[in-house]
């Protein structure tokens, strides 16, 4: 099935990444637009997710805000996450009510597709029974937080990089107490590979393991006229 | 992936029970498949209004949140009480323990705008 992915050279602020998966939303609901892979890095920035609860959160608002991270009540599934740049954010707007052939869920093809980029990096990465997303030995690398609406999924998947995991620790992670959070280059120690190449591999394995032939346009100004008019539009 | 013969489908993938003008509703064994381990339902208030398409309750597995719609318009006279604490019926027996609501009807007719189960088997092999 054919698909776009655009991807963000500059970090998106978190409103602005939600306000552009609305407006793709929308349109896939109304069957205007292939399903559409946003990849990008947000600025720093807590998100909860509906079933996230303030006691996650282990700063004040203004400690927060004196840290230069914003706060979000997000409206997907999961818990309580940190973005930030040297981490990748895949937002797929993806259609899953017709995909009948396809015998595992979309949670557990996110999870592989993480699995999947660990492997081209040379990390082994794996699944922990009952906690969801990818894991390496040094902590948790993928979470994952998704929600449907007629059944168009948007939200989707935060994959460590290289970015500062210190924002990890003014948090507790998905909810849960005493788990590590790691990234790639904890994994690969110094030598991470650059961020490109990860998006690169990351977006090669959504295409496999979702069965979506991506379409990849460096930036929103260079997609196809269709998106920029849902985007851009007032 | 089953698809009982004696129900209605709507395109969101809810099913219909028909019973002397009510509805019983709940999720197709493909929708919670998708979604994988229900952990919370949130359905709707005994008594509530709703027309064919309304967001009316949000069914949430461990990382994945979906609105369900009023596949037909009319009341909600029942909810499933059960779901608030083994919400995993609805993976286990989706056509049967895990049922989410009953409507009534405010026309009968509208069960023809649904789909029946080979028509809905069609959507999901798309």
């Amino acid at each position: 099935m054919h698909a776009y992915a655009i991807q963000f050279d500059e970090p998106v602020p978190y409103q602005r990444g939600l306000d552009i998966q609305h407006r793709l939303l929308a349109a896939r609901q109304a069957d205007e637009i292939p399903d559409t892979v946003l990849i990008l890095q947000h600025t720093p920035v807590i998100t909860l997710g509906n079933r996230g609860r303030d006691n996650y959160l282990l700063k004040t608002p203004e400690e927060y805000k004196a840290l230069g991270i914003e706060v979000f009540h997000a409206e997907r599934g999961g818990d309580v996450t940190y973005h930030a740049p040297g981490q990748w954010v895949l937002y797929p707007i993806i259609y899953l009510g017709g995909s009948g052939a396809d015998s595992h869920s979309y949670l557990h093809n996110l999870e592989e597709v993480a699995l999947r980029t660990l492997a081209d990096f040379g990390v082994e990465g794996f699944r922990r029974e009952g906690k969801n997303g990818a894991w390496t030995e040094q902590g948790k690398v993928a979470a994952i937080g998704f929600r449907l609406k007629k059944w168009v999924a948007f939200h989707g998947m935060s994959f460590n990089v290289n970015l500062d995991l210190s924002g990890f620790k003014t948090i507790v992670p998905c909810g849960l107490v005493g788990q590590p959070v790691a990234s790639l280059s904890t994994a690969l120690g110094d030598e991470c590979s650059p961020m490109e190449a990860v998006r690169d591999r990351l977006l090669a394995n959504f295409s496999e393991v979702c069965k979506r032939e991506l379409e990849i346009f460096q930036s929103l100004e260079k997609s196809p006229e269709e998106l920029r008019k849902i985007i851009f539009s007032s | 992936m089953a698809v009982p013969n004696d129900l209605y489908y709507a395109k969101t993938h809810e099913w219909l029970r028909m019973d002397d003008g009510t509805a019983t509703v709940g999720i197709t064994d493909f929708a919670q498949g998708q979604l994988s381990d229900i952990t919370f339902v949130e359905l709707p208030d005994v008594g509530r209004e709703v027309e064919a398409g309304d967001e009316i309750a949000v069914v949430e597995s461990v990382k994945a949140a979906s609105d369900i719609y009023a596949p037909v318009a009319g009341t909600i006279t029942a909810v499933n009480g059960d779901l608030e604490d083994s919400p995993e019926l609805i993976n286990d027996r989706p056509y049967e323990d895990g049922w989410l609501f009953k409507i009534e009807l405010r026309k009968e007719e509208d069960v023809d705008n649904l789909m029946g189960a080979e028509e809905y088997i069609e959507l999901c092999a798309d």
